[in-house]
């Protein structure tokens, strides 16, 4: 009889292989899993997956579309907008810079195509979204504007703070579309460049792509007489203004439908003053004649029209009126105080994308589809696909363990083999499942490459701890067990330094292979080899 | 029953000259093809969709394979058919543009449908710009990855011949499955690229191995060099055995990433077994009984 202690010593890397397997096999069958993660578990997601593994594009059909941001930037430039001393910005030397990009001699941009801003460091950096425009164009307008920047330091690409806010909308866009399960990101190519990946599980990638290529920047322009009499615009309101947004309704004062806004309470004032000036509230009440053809507006008018645009894109998409009880409360103001109003649209749907747009907020540059890569996969062929798989790898376990059984022609040696490389695959089906790594087929083909190598090494232990007759002392059989392990230490870091580029380098699919053979060569050197060890030990010296 | 023995080779009725001439003769013409199809291409491996861009669909219909090649305004690149069990009607197609909605419209408007499936089952496309990208990183990879490889080889055995020999047979190991995917038209995708690189790691092992058992333990150069081919050809024949069904089934199911992974790493290991049992070890035994002394 041996005291627990002692029998921990003579068997703890097989307890050790136990262990692991057990917290694999809760990690992947007790519901919910064992980090529930209840933000993701949505009632109607009861599934008929008996496991807690996730699966990936690849495997559960989907659209993903990559694409590069359209633009590029001058890093770092010297526009004396911060103070060296307090690290204080002089915003308004920021908008000069901005508004001198806008009004230049050298390009012409539409709303939102330039954007100058400072990071958390206090660098201040200058960004142009027009794929028209060139280096040298660009560099000139920052000089007109008083900043000196060489065309050769403007970079392609846009500032994280840029890529982050496009992720943060398209994140957006995708949920208010009533999509769960999507995923937006950014991925690192060779040469600094970013490309940005959005993944929605139920949209093909027509539809994602327009989704995507939907810059969303909304205007309220006012359309009103000068003193000549001529007509001008003048945008009174962006989408930043806007605090909150309701969902779109018919209008109730006649065709068309609204979208219910509230104007942010540090904007609501301007814009009040500003209509007040324009005449909007007194000779301008209820004096807009255009109407639109459910697409655009038409501008073939008669006499002067005080009309507020509804502006997206550069696109005119309706003209209101201003009406008499908004105009009153304007004109006493009193509407600042509750800032809210209607913003119009002529259909529904252009209602609802207009309430998206508000909602979402607009994507500061546009993404460049010619350098795209899209990959979508229906849900029928995805399920083809999962079954595959598993037959692909049930397979290949087959065609080892029966190969390994013809070799040795010894149970003893080759059953453990088989077991204990079924173990690895089960421990690291476990990890996945744990940390709710989507699956894919890269990952399958590296579960097999880890069933391949693991053999291998198993291969080598027992060679190696059977050499030359038979083992019947545990000392020979530490020392041989040694040697063997010198082996596969060595093989094992030739693999993981082969395969470390991939884990690390964005290619796309290879990424999930690459990490599951680093992972299962880890578990295999750490957990399960030892502990085969052991295992033909035991039968060995039939102790 | 046929059980699985590893043969045991007398080496002695070889020269050191003739164990190298074969590897080193087979390693040239591989160079002679890659360099041959690089003048003739412009590349030594055909570059795949992952790498050249280009669109593919996997199509359900009933319609048969001569009429889906005229159903697109541009001739698809290739058609093949998926067999897989329960699943029928179902092809792969190629095609070198890279306007998915188009093509997807013209497969939806002149394809018949089969059933109540979707017409378009999978659909993706690579632009060039995207292609040329991945085949930077993916160039980038291989290097770092050999390169780290080499640097352990010499870490592990500080010895100038028998480190040179594994960097040797590896690369050889890499170089003989891509010319015969150059010669049998299989093209550089990015399964095949996990490939050479799963290849960098596991051709080095029966290196690693040979190696380890004639330098560092005792017994005669042919007992040690038997002893470790016993253990390395059982698993090269093992991984090699896993390798085809993986690639053979993969392959008729339609499922390119595994199956390229595993037709690639088949002839790899089939190379490694030349280059490690003929170069590796007729190096070694120059270094053994020759090298050594001077």
């Amino acid at each position: 009889m041996m005291g627990p202690v002692s029998f921990i010593k003579e068997y703890w890397r097989i307890l050790l292989l136990v262990t692991f397997v057990a917290g694999a096999l809760l990690a992947l069958f007790i519901p919910g899993g064992i980090m529930a993660d209840d933000s993701l578990v949505e009632d109607n997601e009861i599934n008929d997956n008996p496991t807690n593994l996730e699966y990936g594009l690849g495997l559960d059909g989907g659209t993903r579309i990559s694409a590069p941001v359209v633009g590029m930037t001058a890093e770092d430039i010297d526009a004396g907008a911060v103070n060296e001393e307090d690290g204080s910005v002089d915003r308004e030397r920021l908008t000069e810079i901005e508004n001198t990009l806008y009004d230049n001699d050298e390009f012409e941009l539409e709303t939102g195509d330039a954007r100058v801003s400072v990071d958390d460091s206090g660098t201040v950096h200058a960004e142009i979204f027009d794929p028209d425009v060139t280096e040298a164009q660009f560099a000139a307008a920052l000089g007109e504007a008083g900043v000196d920047v060489d065309p050769d330091d403007i970079r392609n690409g846009v500032t994280e703070e840029t890529r982050n806010q496009i992720i943060e909308t398209i994140d957006s866009r995708i949920n208010a579309a009533g999509l769960s399960g999507g995923s937006v990101y950014d991925s690192a190519r060779l040469g600094g460049e970013y490309y940005i990946v959005t993944e929605v599980p139920d949209m093909d990638p027509d539809e994602l792509r327009e989704l995507l290529s939907e810059r969303g920047i909304v205007e309220v322009v006012a359309y009103h007489p000068d003193e000549n009499g001529t007509q001008q615009n003048e945008t009174v309101l962006t989408g930043a203004d806007i605090a909150t947004v309701d969902p779109p309704q018919p209008d109730e004062q006649g065709p068309g439908y609204v979208v219910p806004v509230a104007v942010d309470s540090n904007a609501a004032p301007g814009y009040q003053d500003r209509m007040n000036e324009l005449g909007f509230t007194g000779e301008g009440v209820q004096q807009c004649s255009l109407r639109g053809d459910g697409e655009t507006i038409d501008f073939d008018h008669e006499g002067e029209q005080y009309c507020l645009l509804t502006v997206v894109d550069g696109e005119v998409v309706d003209a209101h009126s201003m009406g008499p009880s908004l105009a009153s409360n304007m004109a006493d103001g009193s509407w600042a105080n509750d800032p809210s109003f209607q913003m119009g649209a002529q259909t529904q749907p252009q209602a609802q994308s207009l309430s998206v747009n508000l909602q979402s907020g607009a994507m500061p540059a546009t993404l460049d589809f010619s350098q795209d890569e899209t990959y979508s996969l229906s849900p029928a062929l995805a399920d083809q696909f999962k079954l595959y798989s598993l037959l692909i790898g049930v397979l290949s376990v087959l065609t080892v363990s029966g190969m390994v059984f013809l070799r040795y022609r010894d149970i003893r040696v080759a059953s453990p083999m088989i077991v204990t490389a079924m173990a690895e695959v089960v421990i690291l089906l476990g990890f996945a499942a744990l940390i709710r790594m989507p699956l894919d087929l890269s990952h399958v083909a590296g579960f097999i490459a880890v069933v391949g190598t693991g053999v291998d090494d198993l291969i080598i232990i027992a060679d190696e701890v059977m050499d030359d007759g038979d083992v019947n002392s545990k000392r020979v059989f530490e020392s041989r067990f040694r040697k063997a392990f010198w082996i596969i230490g060595a093989a094992a870091a030739t693999t993981i330094i082969a395969m470390s580029p991939l884990a690390v380098l964005g290619l796309g699919d290879l990424r999930g292979f690459a990490i599951i053979t680093i992972l299962g060569v880890l578990i295999g050197v750490l957990i399960t080899r030892p502990a085969y060890g052991d295992i033909l030990q035991r039968l060995m010296t039939d102790k | 029953m046929g059980y699985f023995d590893v043969p045991e080779i007398n080496y002695t009725r070889y020269s050191n000259r003739q164990l190298a001439a074969v590897p080193l003769a087979v390693l040239a013409v591989a160079l002679l093809v890659l360099t041959g199809s690089f003048l003739m291409t412009g590349t030594p491996v055909q570059l795949g969709m992952d790498f050249a861009g280009g669109s593919e669909l996997t199509v359900q219909t009933t319609s048969s394979e001569e009429e889906i090649a005229n159903a697109f305004d541009e001739e698809p690149e290739s058609v093949q058919a998926v067999t897989a069990p329960e699943t029928d009607n179902q092809y792969i197609v190629q095609f070198t543009s890279t306007d998915l909605s188009s093509l997807t419209e013209q497969a939806e408007q002149n394809l018949e449908q089969d059933g109540d499936a979707d017409i378009v089952q999978l659909e993706s496309t690579v632009s060039e710009s995207f292609g040329a990208q991945t085949q930077q990183t993916a160039l980038l990879g291989i290097a770092v990855a050999f390169l780290g490889m080499s640097v352990l080889a010499f870490l592990l055995f500080r010895t100038f011949v028998p480190s040179i020999a594994i960097v040797a047979s590896a690369f050889s190991d890499l170089v003989i499955p891509l010319a015969f995917m150059s010669i049998t038209g299989i093209s550089l995708s990015l399964g095949t690229v996990a490939a050479l690189l799963m290849l960098i790691g596991y051709s080095v092992d029966s290196d690693i191995l040979l190696n380890n058992h004639i330098l560092r333990r005792g017994g005669s150069f042919y007992e040690s060099t038997n002893r470790a081919m016993e253990t390395g050809v059982t698993m090269t024949v093992t991984s090699m055995a896993a390798m085809l069904v993986m690639g053979i089934s993969a392959w008729l199911f339609g499922v390119e990433l595994l199956a390229s992974i595993g037709i690639i790493l088949f002839v790899g290991l089939a190379a490694d077994l030349m280059n490690t049992y003929m170069l590796n070890l007729s190096l070694l035994r120059w270094y053994k009984f020759e090298g050594i002394r001077s």
